[in-house]
């Protein structure tokens, strides 16, 4: 059973059991696979660098994107889609590159050795966690089709009526994991704040 | 912005901090309220990317949360193009756009 996080000096602690910490672990894994640029990265930074400079995505692919990433990669611009397009291409593939090299700095802070369910991050690893939970949220929140504050509160109806029956419901059974995130994404910042 | 249950956000806002300086500036960053992202998380975001004091950020949040949306940086428009993409890369929903 979880524990919420604690500051022990330039450190933050916390406990998850081996199977929460593999469900978090394949969240964030997932959102990694959905963020990662077609082709793949090579690994060396300044060739995945040049590779990404300048080139637009696939009017095609953007149309047809999976909502989840299209959450993830919003329009820059509202009302000029010129001006969108412009910074999309000037920006994703970075953004992209960013948004992946802070969920394996997550993944690999969850992949640490522990002892007795103790997961311990420096602040480093506590940031990158914290983001990369976000990402995982967003794509969550876009499944559960959340679009208003009010969706949200909806949702979190549903799962106290469901009660123990939560998992039985596809629906809710996501909302579960998205509501779990939500309590480990809040315990995180509120040490980091 | 949501919360996490069964916790709130303390709304103890600062009223008195300064609006946003430099409205004369041509270009802003905006972000957009989102039902996922927690409002702790986006005070977070406000302080460690901006550098704001966190009365400030706290504002900015609860702009975000009650009005849809909030100017959270002026400037050339290089400079917001990089805070977009910086607030992008947080999970934020911003945009940016010429002041009018």
């Amino acid at each position: 059973m979880a524990t919420a996080f604690k500051r022990k000096g330039s450190r933050v602690v916390a406990r998850f059991d081996e199977n929460e910490r593999t469900i978090v672990r394949e969240l964030l894994d997932q959102t990694r696979e959905l963020l990662t640029p077609s082709g793949g990265l090579s690994g060396d930074p300044v060739e995945d660098m040049f590779a990404g400079l300048g080139t637009a995505p696939d009017p095609e692919e953007l149309a047809r994107r999976d909502p989840a990433l299209a959450r993830l990669l919003p329009d820059g611009h509202r009302d000029d889609p010129e001006m969108a397009a412009e910074f999309r291409a000037l920006t994703e593939h970075s953004l992209r590159q960013r948004k992946v090299a802070t969920l394996t700095t997550a993944i690999e802070a969850l992949d640490q050795p522990s002892a007795r369910d103790k997961l311990e991050l420096d602040l480093g690893q506590a940031q990158a966690l914290l983001v990369g939970l976000a990402d995982v949220r967003l794509a969550l929140g876009e499944r559960l089709r959340l679009r208003t504050d009010e969706d949200s509160e909806r949702l979190q109806d549903d799962l106290s009526d469901a009660g123990a029956d939560a998992a039985e419901d596809p629906r809710l059974a996501i909302g579960l994991y998205y509501d779990f995130l939500t309590w480990m994404q809040e315990s995180l910042a509120g040490v980091l704040l | 912005m949501s919360v996490a249950p069964p916790e709130h956000a303390s709304p103890d806002v600062d009223l008195d901090v300064e609006a946003i300086e430099q409205t004369d500036q041509p270009w802003v960053t905006i972000v957009w309220n989102d039902p996922v992202n927690l409002m702790s998380y986006v005070s977070w975001v406000f302080q460690n990317y901006f550098g704001y004091s966190q009365a400030k950020a706290e504002k900015l949040m609860m702009t975000v949360h009650r009005e849809g949306r909030a100017v959270v940086s002026s400037g050339p428009r290089e400079r917001m193009e990089t805070d977009t993409e910086a607030m992008q890369g947080y999970g934020l929903w911003a945009t940016f756009e010429k002041d009018s």
